[in-house]
């Protein structure tokens, strides 16, 4: 069986999974102190990925029956991410792996992202368009085999689309993190209200959300404090619709752009029932994972670490992280 | 006992294994001025250094020690979650040991300090013109006696104020006796040349320590970080 540990955030996450892809288990430690700050602060998430990490290794391998000598592979979240809150788990793995000579499989987050699909009961196969969109990351990626070499054909110019739930959220006076209460709000709102940007006068698969915050900046400030607290239902259903349109119509030139006709949806944002929806709604073959696996967590590292070359020890003693950049199989 | 005694609080990375014989195996690595620490690349290969020269494999190992610090923030934790993990996956108990106390367990040879020096002032550098200093009177053969000053993060002035009183017969030793000469000088204390051994966190002296201090369990062992974290937000915006 294989444990995986990911700490690339602010959830603490360690899970078991067999070399077949199925989940024994799968525990997610959310610090959720951060959101008086308005935004994951990496000392604090550090400091508290350090109090959890050894219950949250415990409970994964208690829940799946088993002991760290039951392991045949350990695998880890290298980046990209915090790199002070990786070392904790980098550091972690490494120990729990050396103690009895395992091999480390280290594992890019973006690909544990893609290898959620790949988890049983039922496993997504290859070749499809892969969708990662979170409050990190927001990709396109053509998926050719499992490994971690996939193609990202298109990527976020500037805000993560997480980051654009977040930061409407906020302008709405929701809090941090919004994208949940967003939703709910939406639900009660007319998407049809106002017109907000979906880029769609911007060529291509590269997504970009900047200029969408900004609209809805300026339509709360031209309504006014009191006509846009009435109407913050409206905004909100607006506003996340420009998002969900501004991430279908990339999805669909991609799909064309690569001629597949197989989707999968990962990622934060893939927990939001309208982006799931609409995707459904394309009418190409759809995989979303559970939201559970959409989230971040380790099961979906554990899935990926079956399909890197994992280090023998003691190859891996020397291991470090990387915080962006540094992942040079994914290639444009 | 056989120990496994290592420490990341300073740029230094160092390893040491005690119980092996008489010997004391170290290994250690000391980052070009102005490099990163790069603990997490040199400990592992350190310990498995060390390991191998003596011939010694985890079931033999009896005592895990780490160095809690003060230090730097991200130092600690590499040290201590990779301590933690060896400990909980060999169920081999831990033992958590000042990195200060360590320190001022340097014992000086005689040529090197002048005589009749009683107290030892253990002083890292904590950036942000602060330190982390802590103090203690020593008996007549080097051992602790009591403690003078409790671990802390402050000024360099603020401890020369605090040290000044305990007259000439202090020996601060550390790097941020080194950065902070001065001031320390001035307050009455001894600081040896800059390039002396004294001044290096060194995990044999965390190995003497641990044989008599209690292990325990492996979450029971915490950073010593004297210091709030910086509410600093990593947010993009
Ligand atoms: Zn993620």
């Amino acid at each position: 069986m294989i444990l995986a540990l990911e700490t690339s955030c602010d959830d603490t996450c360690a899970a078991v999974v067999t070399s077949a892809g199925e989940i024994r288990s799968s525990v997610i430690s959310s610090q959720g102190v951060h959101d008086r700050f308005g935004g994951v602060v990496p000392e604090i998430a550090s400091r508290h990925h350090l109090e959890l990490i050894g219950d949250v290794v415990d409970d994964a391998l208690s829940q799946a029956g088993g002991s760290l000598p039951d392991v045949d592979l350990v695998g880890v979240t290298r980046g990209p991410g915090l790199v002070a809150a990786l070392l904790v788990g980098v550091a972690t793995a490494k120990g729990l792996a050396a103690a009895y000579e395992l091999p480390l499989a280290p594992v890019d987050h973006l690909h544990g992202h893609v290898a959620a699909a790949f988890l049983a009961p039922e496993p997504f196969e290859p070749p499809f368009l892969s969708l990662v969109a979170s409050g990190g990351h927001t990709l396109l990626a053509r998926v050719l085999d499992r490994g971690a070499e996939f193609e990202v054909i298109g990527q976020t110019l500037d805000d993560a689309a997480g980051e654009a739930f977040d930061k409407g959220a906020r302008l709405l006076g929701l809090g941090y993190p919004g994208g949940p209460a967003l939703e709910r709000l939406a639900r009660d709102g007319d998407p049809g209200a106002f017109r907000f940007p979906a880029g769609e006068r911007m060529a291509g698969v590269d997504f970009s959300f900047a200029g969408l915050k900004t609209a809805l900046l300026y339509r709360v400030r031209d309504l006014g404090a009191e006509e846009a607290e009435r109407r913050r239902a409206d905004l909100a259903a607006s506003y996340q619709r420009a998002i969900v349109e501004s991430l279908a119509l990339r999805v669909e030139r991609a799909l064309v752009r690569t001629g597949l006709e197989r989707l999968s949806v990962g990622g934060g944002v893939a927990a939001n029932g309208a982006v799931r929806d609409r995707m459904a709604s394309l009418g190409v073959e759809l995989h979303v994972p559970a939201r559970e696996l959409c989230t971040d967590n380790a099961a979906m590292i554990a899935s990926a670490a079956r399909f890197v070359a994992a280090l023998p020890y003691p190859e891996y003693l020397d291991l470090d992280v990387y915080a962006t950049g540094e992942r040079i199989l994914m290639a444009r | 006992m056989r120990i496994v005694a290592f420490d990341t609080a300073t740029s230094a990375t160092t390893v040491a294994l005690s119980g092996v014989g008489d010997a004391v195996y170290t290994a250690r690595h000391d980052p070009l001025p102005g490099a990163r620490p790069g603990h997490a690349t040199h400990l592992l290969p350190l310990v498995a250094r060390v390991l191998e020269r003596a011939g010694v494999g985890w079931e033999e190992v009896e005592r895990i020690a780490v160095g809690v610090g003060p230090g730097t923030f991200t130092g600690l934790r590499i040290g201590i979650a990779t301590a933690r993990a060896l400990a909980r996956a060999r169920g081999i108990p831990l033992v958590a040991v000042s990195t200060l106390q360590s320190l001022a367990l340097a014992r000086p040879r005689v040529d090197a300090v002048p005589a009749g020096l009683d107290t030892v002032l253990a002083v890292l550098d904590a950036r942000r013109g602060e330190v982390f200093a802590a103090g203690w009177r020593m008996d007549e053969a080097g051992e602790f006696d009591c403690a003078l000053l409790l671990p802390r993060a402050l000024a360099p002035e603020a401890l020369a104020e605090l040290v000044a009183p305990l007259g000439p017969t202090t020996l601060a030793i550390g790097d941020g006796a080194i950065a902070f000469r001065e001031a320390l000088e001035r307050a009455g204390s001894f600081i040896p040349e800059d390039d002396s051994l004294l001044h290096r966190v060194t995990a044999t002296n965390h190995c003497r320590l641990a044989d008599r201090l209690q292990g325990s369990v492996p979450d029971d062992v915490r950073p010593d970080y004297l210091r709030a974290p910086d509410a600093e937000m990593a947010h993009r915006t």
